[in-house]
């Protein structure tokens, strides 16, 4: 194959690449010793990855008794045990809320049980990148049980301001759960504050994790009835699937390195500081929406990400080819399409997708620099010289 | 030209099937001049060595830049069962700028026949 230039790798919304040295030290280390679970091994070599990272996530999110964060292969797999185990637990027939930020994560299992007769599903508008707490209180029903939306857009990388939303819904008994797959990491998330119910999140984005782990935090575990049923390693006596947490929603054996990265990855998450996190990003984000919105043919969908996140096309390009040449003339790595969050396109370009760019912690500033004159040039060149050959 | 494998696979949001080819040589500006008896190409040559992409409606595109060795071939759905043989014959028939288009235009004409029986009925 022809020899690779280095990568400038900008699709961390996707899954975040490189991970943090801690990261992978933890995956080495925990799978050159024997797995240690509880219940599970008399081993006492290896160490509690999983308890680990269940405190070290508790502690990110601010979410009181570890115990109530659940493991889970995705923060998509933590949707579905959410809305399922809601819609089971209080039976079929209310209204849900949802909004048309959404990734399919959220949009396929609520349509799927819309379709089957068991949820009326109500799917709000945003506005510049956002839905209001007011859009939300206008279109509550008498018989509104349930809201799930996302912490921040994956294509707008715009942050909700689930907080106001949140006490809107406990004002007229709702609950509420927040798909948190691209703001933990990037976001202060403090869940002591009693607005949400419960948050989703994945392992492999912002916290720096490896694919396969990811998992929710949920305030009271009784609102929602567990669907998946198993060995646990405790009261395996009982023919019955234990009721505490978090084996009330745990069945199988956990995905020990997977877990191990996680500790490692919200460690780091924690010590960086969400902050200066944060200021990176939007410095940086700012610097790339800036340089492209120069060329009069670049369209940018967000132009002030709360998350670094840029979503842009190029006037007379299809973002396939852009995303091409990016790829393959300057070895940078984006992400073009719907990204699965069809209703997010449909409002902003016809449904027809976009490119997007989004950047981490290990994004440097000259990396910024080379993205933004690609999109560049690329622009430049689009805007005189595309046609037959 | 041969094709070598076929390096990666994903279906698109519009349907269609991408396969990343890897080919035994770097594909040219010429190349993609050929392929222009068999639909339309699109360049922006002053990109990178320059950025190529052939599209027979229905049927299937095939984008490049050039001096790589690997090309993307989006194949519309409704007809890959039929077209693929002809993407390989596209490749392997393109000899150093001396292609048999008599032989491959007889195949594109049978192939058309067959795609638009298909989709159109005619």
């Amino acid at each position: 194959m022809t020899p690779h230039r280095p990568i400038i790798y900008l699709n961390n919304a996707a899954t975040s690449w490189p991970k943090p040295p801690e990261v992978l030290e933890a995956v080495n280390r925990c799978l050159a010793l024997p797995p240690f679970g509880s219940g599970r091994t008399t081993g006492t070599e290896g160490e509690d990855y999983i308890t680990l990272a269940r405190e070290r996530v508790s502690r990110l999110l601010g979410a009181g008794p570890p115990e109530h964060v659940v493991f889970t292969q995705n923060a998509t797999d933590s949707l579905n045990l959410l809305i399922q185990g809601f819609i089971a637990q209080n039976g079929d027939g209310c209204h849900v809320l949802t909004t048309a930020l959404e990734h399919n994560s959220v949009l396929r299992p609520l349509r799927e049980l819309e379709r089957q007769g068991r949820i009326r599903l109500t799917v709000l508008p945003f506005e510049d990148g956002a839905v209001s707490p007011g859009s939300v209180e206008g279109a509550l029903a008498p018989d509104t049980r349930l809201m799930v939306m996302t912490h921040a857009s994956n294509v707008l990388g715009s942050v909700q301001d689930v907080r106001a939303i949140g006490r809107v819904l406990h004002d007229h008994g709702v609950s509420f759960i927040v798909d948190g797959a691209q703001a933990a990491g990037h976001v202060s998330v403090d869940l002591r504050d009693p607005s949400i119910d419960a948050y989703a999140f994945t392992g492999h984005k912002a916290l720096f994790g490896i694919p396969g782990t990811g998992g929710f935090w949920i305030r009271d575990p009784e609102t929602v009835a567990p669907v998946r049923f198993g060995g646990t390693g405790s009261s395996s006596c009982s023919l019955l699937h234990p009721r505490e947490m978090p084996e009330r929603f745990e069945a199988g054996t956990h995905n020990y390195p997977g877990l191990a990265a996680l500790a490692a990855g919200v460690e780091f998450v924690r010590t960086t500081g969400p902050e200066a996190i944060a200021a990176k990003a939007e410095r940086q984000a700012a610097f790339i929406i800036g340089e492209v919105t120069q060329e009069p043919n670049v369209v940018v969908y967000n132009d002030r990400p709360a998350i670094p996140i840029i979503a842009f096309n190029i006037q007379g390009m299809e973002h396939e080819d852009v995303g091409f040449i990016l790829a393959r003339a300057y070895g940078i790595v984006s992400r073009t399409g719907i990204h699965c969050a069809p209703l997010v396109h449909r409002a902003i370009d016809g449904g027809n997708g976009c490119v997007r760019l989004s950047l981490s912690w290990f994004t440097t500033d000259d990396e910024c620099r080379s993205a933004a004159r690609a999109v560049r040039e690329i622009a430049a060149h689009a805007h005189s010289q595309v046609g037959p050959a | 030209m041969r094709i070598l494998r076929s390096v990666r696979h994903k279906v698109c949001a519009d349907g269609s099937f991408m396969k990343e080819f890897l080919l035994d040589v770097p594909v040219t500006a010429d190349f993609f001049s050929y392929l222009g008896n068999f639909g339309r190409v699109e360049a922006v040559p002053t990109l990178g060595d320059g950025f190529y992409k052939f599209e027979r409606p229905d049927w299937f595109s095939i984008k490049g830049m050039a001096g790589d060795d690997t090309v993307e071939v989006r194949f519309k759905k409704e007809a890959m069962d039929l077209t693929t043989d002809f993407v390989y014959s596209l490749f392997s028939l393109y000899r150093d700028g001396d292609p048999d288009l008599a032989v491959l235009k007889r195949r594109e004409q049978a192939l058309a026949e067959r795609v638009n029986r298909r989709l159109y009925g005619a």
